[in-house]
């Protein structure tokens, strides 16, 4: 079911937690939540649980405003970071709590709990004891109980952040699997840009409690509003100096340090004058060892990254840029002088921040 | 890893237990004396004294009285602190430190003071000489141990515990019952075994409340040595002894049984 913010805020004291803030997630869709934490995202999460009451704004589960409904009036599923199993239960009697709660038949409760731990791939687990579960097997488990209830939305706290790598790249599938199954509307929450970009229908970008920017994976990789943005997902070069022409589409940056004027594309409202950020991905930046167009550069470290090769470059003014290139071919050596080019499409000309345009 | 402590360091803590214990383990062979008096050590053993104890209406409903006074003062702060505790944990600091340190005040109000007022209240309200008086009065007296048991126990409940029931859609009253206090019951029933046993032993409240209709074994203890010394005393000392030894004991295999069928770390 659509789950709607409108204009919530959220204040601690003198501390702002969240701005008015405002978003629509349709139907079946899987929305993430990406920001450094004291974010706001965590926050934003408990006001839609019912877990915390806004200062202002309403909340709208399918049209319906249930800002002053508490939490347990809400049929939210909800996923804890810590995964909150009730450890004096067994797997079976903490997925089957809130279907007693509803107060179902025992033969309904058995048949659903199965169902719910199948998904999860846990059948067979029924009667473990909560603390003889793996890290992985407690948050399947949560999944299970938050799933079993039928909820008109999905809300998950950084559900895989105690998980090891290995564990939580083969969660992050499987979640992604259960979404595409049954297209459940699910608010999931993270400050891991890879859990957001692999399962993510959209991305909301939250930073100092505002929502800096929301979007596809790919447009937010692509023409990320800002600067922060662009570095909060994925890797980014940035190099920061004033807009010395606007032309359409096109933005010039001058970098006096580098005593050069980088041409990108521009896609917000920037004037001449106005200090910006160029957006150099490290992998649209070409090496040539040869010499040719481009700024002069030297190999100050390479990483051997498996199927990618990371360079370390180091620009003539001290200022570092970072290279990406697939490890396929052969590369050149630290030390050795090159000259960094680049297309102009490639590039973005940002502001620094969301503020600059908003005001 | 450190170094074990030295011979003389075993000499000094095995004479400090010596020194704690050895005059309450010496009622013990006291108790089983067949002497008419008090007599370390005893001449011969046998069950005259606890025959006497048996046979003597006022020893035993003394008895009766202090278990009666025990068992309520228990329930009495079972509930009390229980709320106090739940309600602490959701207090503001503030709040909470000032509501501690009142819960807590009778622990370091002198209990005679304590004592002298609470007789002229329980005369001007009724309650002096009665089971509910006297129960009352050691409610001041247990309540810490329950607040601060079951406060240690909640503090070890992740809170999102609490927060999933609810949002599984558990009314709060069903979070408290199938969530909380599963978690938090060996703080609980550790802090009642506190109570139980500190109400059995009280004197000094005991003393300025009870009245020809309801005294407590202590108080009968202090009245009859008092004017005689009969090993009848140490047989009452004994079986008091006994009962605290008990009712830890209990405790601890509680604890540990439960510890072994399920985890709360």
């Amino acid at each position: 079911m659509p789950l709607e913010f409108h204009a919530i805020a959220k204040r601690y004291g003198n501390i702002t937690a969240l701005w008015p803030l405002t978003l629509s997630i349709s139907a079946g869709e899987f929305l993430t939540l990406l920001g450094p934490s004291g974010s706001g995202k965590t926050t934003l999460l408990n006001i839609a649980a019912g877990y915390l009451d806004p200062d202002a704004g309403a909340v709208l589960i399918d049209g319906r405003d249930v800002t002053l409904l508490p939490a347990r009036k809400r049929n939210m599923g909800m996923v804890f970071q810590s995964y909150a199993l009730f450890p004096h239960l067994s797997v079976f009697e903490n997925v089957a709590y809130g279907l007693r709660v509803r107060r179902r038949p025992a033969g309904e409760i058995r048949r659903r709990v199965e169902e719910a731990l199948a998904l999860v791939r846990l059948d067979g687990l029924a009667d473990r004891a909560i603390r003889d579960l793996s890290g992985g097997q407690g948050q399947r488990v949560a999944l299970a109980r938050a799933l079993v209830i039928d909820p008109a939305v999905l809300l998950m706290d950084e559900p895989l952040g105690a998980l090891d790598r290995q564990l939580r790249k083969h969660m992050q599938l499987e979640i992604r699997r259960l979404h595409r199954e049954f297209g459940r509307t699910t608010l999931y929450v993270t400050h891991d840009q890879e859990e957001a970009l692999v399962m993510s229908d959209r991305i909301g970008i939250t930073n100092e409690g505002r929502l800096e920017q929301l979007g596809t994976p790919r447009q937010l990789y692509e023409r990320p509003g800002n600067a922060f943005v662009a570095s909060f997902l994925g890797e980014s070069n940035l190099l920061f100096g004033r807009v010395s022409e606007r032309n359409g589409g096109w933005a010039c940056l001058s970098l006096p340090d580098l005593g050069i004027n980088l041409r990108g594309l521009v896609d917000v409202p920037l004037a001449v004058g106005d200090e910006a950020a160029a957006l150099l991905r490290p992998e649209i930046l070409r090496l040539r060892p040869d010499g040719g167009d481009g700024i002069a550069a030297r190999i100050a470290e390479t990483l051997y990254l498996g199927e990618l090769i990371a360079f370390r470059l180091e620009l003539p003014n001290k200022q570092e840029l970072w290279s990406r290139r697939m490890a396929t071919e052969s590369w050149p050596s630290e030390g050795t002088e090159v000259r960094v080019g680049w297309q102009p499409e490639d590039i973005r000309v940002l502001p620094i921040s969301a503020n600059q345009t908003r005001e | 890893m450190r170094p074990g402590p030295s011979a003389a360091g075993h000499a000094v803590g095995s004479a400090v237990l010596a020194f704690l214990f050895l005059p309450v383990l010496a009622v013990v062979p006291a108790s089983f004396n067949n002497s008419s008096f008090i007599r370390l050590p005893p001449q011969a053993l046998s069950l005259r004294w606890y025959h006497a104890f048996l046979a003597d209406p006022e020893w035993l409903r003394a008895l009766g009285t202090s278990v009666s006074v025990a068992v309520l003062a228990t329930a009495l702060s079972v509930v009390l602190g229980l709320m106090t505790a739940l309600g602490l944990d959701r207090a503001p600091p503030r709040l909470r430190a000032s509501i501690v340190a009142l819960v807590l005040s009778p622990l370091i109000v002198p209990v005679i003071m304590t004592s002298v007022a609470l007789y002229y209240v329980s005369r001007f309200v009724g309650l002096h000489g009665t089971v509910l008086g006297l129960a009352m009065g050691h409610t001041l007296l247990c309540l810490p141990f329950v607040v601060i048991n079951v406060g240690v126990a909640l503090k070890g409940v992740d809170p999102n515990c609490q927060r999933a029931a609810e949002g599984l859609g558990a009314s709060p009253w069903r979070v408290l019952r199938t969530v909380t206090l599963p978690l938090i019951l060996p703080g609980l029933v550790g802090g009642a075994a506190f109570a139980f046993v500190t109400s059995f032993d009280e004197v000094v409240i005991s003393i300025f409340l009870s009245g020809s209709q309801a005294k407590t074994l202590p108080v009968k203890m202090w009245e009859t040595v008092r004017v005689e010394i009969t090993p009848v005393a140490a047989v009452a000392s004994t079986l008091l002894l006994a009962l605290t030894v008990l009712v830890f004991l209990a405790v601890q295999i509680a604890r540990k049984s439960n510890r072994m069928g399920r985890s709360y770390d």
